[in-house]
């Protein structure tokens, strides 16, 4: 390990480690535009200039090129050093624009940092600037080419570690332009990123254009809750209002980076018709009285009728506190249990995911990039969990392999191996898989169970894909760090189970092999704790209408929009005596329940969150409750008024709100016991210790879950269903933007969104005898749909993919459909 | 001995020079009856100026308002349609302000500037709260000429890349040619 000093102190570093970074170590920064740890080194700034002293090197050099190595000497504050850096600040100054004032990067701005600590400032330099033209590049980033500095840091991110290939770098020379070949929306959902990294206002954040200065922003670190992953943000507040969300490094979850979903899905805590007051059967009312009124009216009913005559259904995506008071106080007042999932199918796979991922399987999203094999099942990484697909690239740049088995061809920004297989037919390639990788296994060396599993498995039909599958078998099998992916948005609870007794069976075999779920949401994870499988929105509204549910209570859920037959919903909620609602959106049940209470988003008041990994993470308040000033003062100044209160702070974390409609007491520290004892580890909450800040692993495997119980006799019939009866699967499927429920309320990601169409292979399209761009009527309940065909190459035969976008939101994930049911809407 | 003399010594300095006076014509002006013209750069009362063009100077950076010592000014900035950064609106709490110049001193545009103007008192302390509309003049003000979007690089009504002062045509990144 090399030993080196620089300014006088010593230090051991890695073999390959850059000088610039050993001096960090130090708590040195030496001044860096070009250079960035997930980016690495290319020399392209010449402001890291240090003077070697001593050892193989000598002079000034740039500090960010040389690997530190044994003997060196280094100072960073050597005179021919500071001034070397001074005299590339002021010629980078050349032809910089004095934009300051104007430019949105100024406060934070590294250039103009370094600027000012160069001391450079007045220009001495007589002749004319350079200047560019700027592009449109779409609602998200602002383009201002003539503040360039020539960093390659754009180009690099975009094309080299996010793996997009629309933006990069053109002329040569002084002329140098970073930008599109022509003006056009920015192809990478990754590219809000350019806006971090780019150290000058080139790129800068279009939402937030103008709204505010770096130093007047309250900025609180935060999580994202757009999908199951939990990456890391920075909020930013100013007057009441999220004007931007930034990536914040987490080593063990998203590293630098966030998705632009992540970014600029924040919209709806702004909105302005947020419900900030409390209501009674739609008219406002004094909270307190709503709460007490609301109370009574259920006590009510649970006198009447019972305790079970109470339903309570809540969020995925809520805090895990307002989980835990759900679960609590159902059971503690003899409830049903709550229903966290629409779909008793979602309910049941997230319960199998959570419930089989092993500690010794876990892998973080980061440990992805170190993967050598990775097998994803059932994953549309872009769409479902879209950081998934920059860490998966990463272990691809390093050279790892990824296979995708999947129906949709997902589209990913690297070198992939795809199988098409319908969702129904996973199973079985899985099956077949798992009899390649026991090809040479003699199952006497397996444990009982897991040798009856092999045995089955090698009693499956031969398939299309045998022979793709058998070369990923071999894979597997020489890989040092394997890892299986398995989404579990549209495939079914038995693939789930399967992936994990594959990483088993590695494990059985002597592999390392590691296993990354990803969930429907944000604390998805907690919801299947926290609530039984069996209990779903579905089975509530039969109970509802069977009369023996007379009370709902409804957090932070949007029926309506999860739950696609509206009429049977309406005609449900009508029968019931009472509806209380807690939400923090304006949704259409708001005004139709009996009483609702208005509740707080995790930017105003925080919460506890278990991402897809059992993860636990923390996130503070980011902003004070109430209207934000910029509508209170509708654009124009602030009010000329003084008052003590906060306009529209009415609305309190929806776990308060439960508390207190029971008749207890709103305290926070009773629901941590709980989740204590859910999760098994006392003390990590209500502990001394806080949550350290990559968070930490709570949700451990539940026993009880048998490995490798597989009903083939099912999956058979399931693969057999498609090719047999000629009928067609219709998968509801995410995307990007668009299906996410809190994102696709932002004004800046619907501009994104593309319109809803129904995908297919060239051949299903050529069975049904459509052409893409034919309109089609797809005959489903409750309503049929009429969508535009778009065909897709590479995606399974016989399966239609309708992404989940409005006004199709539904949450039912699939369809069986005879080719009847699906119809060409003849041109007018 | 020497310190009872340099005593009476500068006792008789102090009379002498006040024994003088008693014989000059006395300087005491009757204010508010006469109000002696100040000079240009004495700081009171704020206004924000315009370019030579007769627009809003104002680009609304948030430097004035990161400068105050008291906190006095706040203000949104917002874009026009010309691609013209500017106030939303901007307001001033004279009821605060010390009136030390130091918004004036930063403000990159020569916008903000501190005027003679010193007499303003309220009794209702809202009035000493000043919006955008208070504080605007149809003047430059001390400066007469500055006119920060001729030398910035961004594209606004003031003119477009490549025309501001010390600039080059935009390069053609389409072409090859040096
Ligand atoms: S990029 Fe930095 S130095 Fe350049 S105009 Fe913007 S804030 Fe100023
Ligand atoms: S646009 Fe920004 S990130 Fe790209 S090279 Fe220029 S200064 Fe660097
Ligand atoms: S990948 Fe998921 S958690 Fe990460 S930023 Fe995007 S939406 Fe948020
Ligand atoms: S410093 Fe000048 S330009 Fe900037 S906000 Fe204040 S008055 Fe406006
Ligand atoms: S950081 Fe070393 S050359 Fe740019």
């Amino acid at each position: 390990m090399p030993n080196l000093i620089i300014d006088d102190l010593p230090i051991e570093v890695e073999p390959g480690t850059k000088v610039i970074e050993a001096a960090e170590r130090l708590g040195i920064i030496i001044p860096r535009f070009c250079f960035h740890p997930a980016l690495g080194s290319v020399g392209a700034c010449r402001v890291c200039a240090v003077k070697f002293l001593q050892g193989p090197f000598e002079g000034v050099q740039m500090s960010c090129m040389i690997d530190a190595l044994d003997g060196m000497v280094i100072s960073t504050t050597d005179a021919q050093a500071v001034d070397f850096r001074r005299h590339v600040i002021e010629w980078l100054m050349l032809n910089h624009p004095h934009d300051c004032p104007v430019c949105d990067e100024g406060g934070h701005c590294l250039l103009q940092d370094m600027t000012v600590a160069g001391g450079h400032c007045i220009r001495r330099y007589k002749g004319s600037k350079r200047t560019h033209h700027d592009q449109y590049l779409g609602p998200l980033l602002q383009h201002e080419m003539n503040r360039c500095i020539q960093c390659y840091r754009c180009s690099r991110y975009y094309q080299g570690f996010a793996g997009y290939k629309d933006l990069g770098v053109m002329r040569s020379a002084a002329q140098v332009y970073f930008g599109r070949q022509d003006d056009g929306v920015l192809q990478n959902p990754f590219s809000g990123n350019l806006a971090d990294i780019c150290p000058t206002g080139v790129y800068t954040d279009k939402p937030s254009r103008f709204k505010g200065r770096r130093w007047d922003f309250e900025r609180t670190p935060s999580i994202c809750i757009n999908c199951s992953l939990g990456c890391n943000v920075t909020v930013s507040a100013r007057h009441r209002e999220v004007v931007r969300q930034e990536a914040r490094f987490n080593d063990k979850i998203n590293g630098h980076f966030i998705c632009d979903r992540g970014r600029y899905g924040f919209a709806y805590v702004n909105a302005a018709d947020r419900p900030r007051r409390a209501m009674v059967g739609g008219r406002p009312a004094d909270i307190d009285d709503v709460l007490l009124e609301a109370r009574s009216r259920l006590a009510r009913t649970m006198a009447e009728f019972g305790p079970q005559s109470v339903a309570a259904v809540g969020p995925l995506r809520g805090s895990l506190e307002t989980q835990a008071a759900l679960a609590q106080l159902s059971e503690a007042a003899g409830w049903h249990s709550p229903a966290f999932y629409v779909d008793p199918k979602a309910a049941e796979i997230a319960a199998m995911a959570t419930a089989r991922l092993e500690d010794k399987f876990t892998v973080s999203l980061r440990g992805i990039e170190g993967a050598d094999v990775i097998l994803a099942v059932g994953s549309d990484p872009v769409n479902e969990a879209p950081m998934l697909a920059l860490a998966m690239r990463q272990a691809v740049r390093r050279g790892g392999h990824a296979a995708v088995i999947d129906s949709r061809s997902p589209t990913l920004p690297f070198e992939h191996e795809y199988l098409p297989v319908a969702v129904f037919e996973l199973d079985v390639a899985v099956g077949r898989l798992v009899n390649f990788l026991c090809e040479d296994v003699d199952t006497q060396q397996l444990p009982a169970h897991a040798a009856a599993f092999v045995d089955e498995c090698r009693k499956l039909p031969d398939g299309r894909f045998d022979v793709y599958l058998q070369a990923i078998a071999r894979r597997l099998l020489a890989a040092r760090q394997p890892v299986v992916v398995c989404g579990s948005d549209i495939v079914e609870p038995a693939t789930v189970a399967l992936c994990a007794d594959v990483v088993l069976l590695l494990h059985h075999m002597g592999i390392d092999g590691k296993l990354f779920y990803t969930l429907k949401s944000a604390n998805a994870f907690g919801a299947a704790r926290l609530g039984s499988p069996a209990a779903n929105v579905a089975s509530v509204l039969r109970s509802v209408e069977r009369g023996t549910v007379k009370a709902l209570v409804v957090v932070e859920k949007d029926l309506h929009s999860e739950f696609p037959d509206h009429e049977r919903l309406k005609q449900a909620l009508a029968q019931l005596d009472l509806l209380v609602v807690i939400h923090y959106l304006d949704i259409s049940l708001a005004s139709r329940a009996d009483y609702f209470l208005p509740a707080t988003t995790i930017y105003e008041t925080g919460g506890l969150y278990l991402n897809q990994e059992g993860r636990l993470q923390t996130a503070p308040a980011a902003v004070a409750g109430g209207r934000p000033i910029q509508q209170t003062g509708g654009g124009a100044h602030p009010p000329r008024q003084y008052n003590r209160g906060i306009p529209g702070d009415t609305p309190q974390e929806a776990w308060r709100l439960l508390l207190q409609l029971c008749g207890e007491q709103p305290a926070r520290e009773p629901l941590l016991h709980r989740l204590e004892d859910t999760f098994a580890t006392p003390g990590a909450l209500t502990g001394a210790s806080p949550v350290p800040p990559e968070g930490m692993r709570v949700g451990h495997a539940v026993n009880g879950v048998a490995p490798f119980h597989h009903d083939w006799q099912a999956a058979l019939a399931r693969h057999e269903q498609l090719s047999r009866d000629g009928q067609m699967l219709l998968v509801t499927v995410a995307q990007t933007f668009g299906t996410e429920p809190l994102s696709c309320r932002s004004p800046w990601l619907e501009a994104l969104t593309p319109p809803a169409t129904v995908r297919m292979a060239l051949e299903t399209a050529t069975q049904l005898q459509l052409a893409a761009g034919d309109q089609v009527v797809l005959d489903i309940k409750p309503q049929p749909l009429t969508l535009p065909v778009v065909i897709e190459i590479g995606m399974a035969a016989n399966v239609l993919a309708l992404p989940r976008v409005a006004p199709h939101r539904m949450a039912r994930r699939h369809f069986l459909l005879t080719r009847n049911r699906i119809k060409k809407v003849d041109a007018p | 001995m020497p310190s009872a003399i340099e005593a009476i010594e500068a006792l008789a300095t102090g009379f002498a020079t006040t024994f003088k006076h008693l014989f000059r014509r006395p300087i005491t002006e009757p204010y508010p009856e006469y109000k002696r013209p100040l000079p240009e750069r004495s700081r009171a009362r704020i206004v924000l100026t315009r370019d030579p063009d007769g627009q809003e100077r104002c680009v609304a950076c948030y430097l004035c308002s990161a400068v105050c010592p008291v906190s006095c000014i706040s203000m949104q900035s917002v874009e026009r349609e010309d691609g013209r950064r500017y106030a939303a609106w901007f307001r001033i709490n004279f009821a605060r302000c010390i009136y030390c110049g130091l918004c004036e001193e930063a403000c990159p545009t020569a916008a903000i500037q501190l005027t003679p103007d010193f007499e303003h008192c309220e009794r209702d302390i809202l009035k000493m709260v000043a919006e955008k509309d208070d504080l605007l003049v149809d003047h430059c003000g001390k400066d007469t000429a500055y006119n920060f979007y001729k030398y910035a690089g961004v594209s606004t009504d003031v003119g477009d890349k490549g025309t501001h002062v010390k600039e080059d045509k935009p390069v053609n990144v389409k072409s090859n040619m040096p």
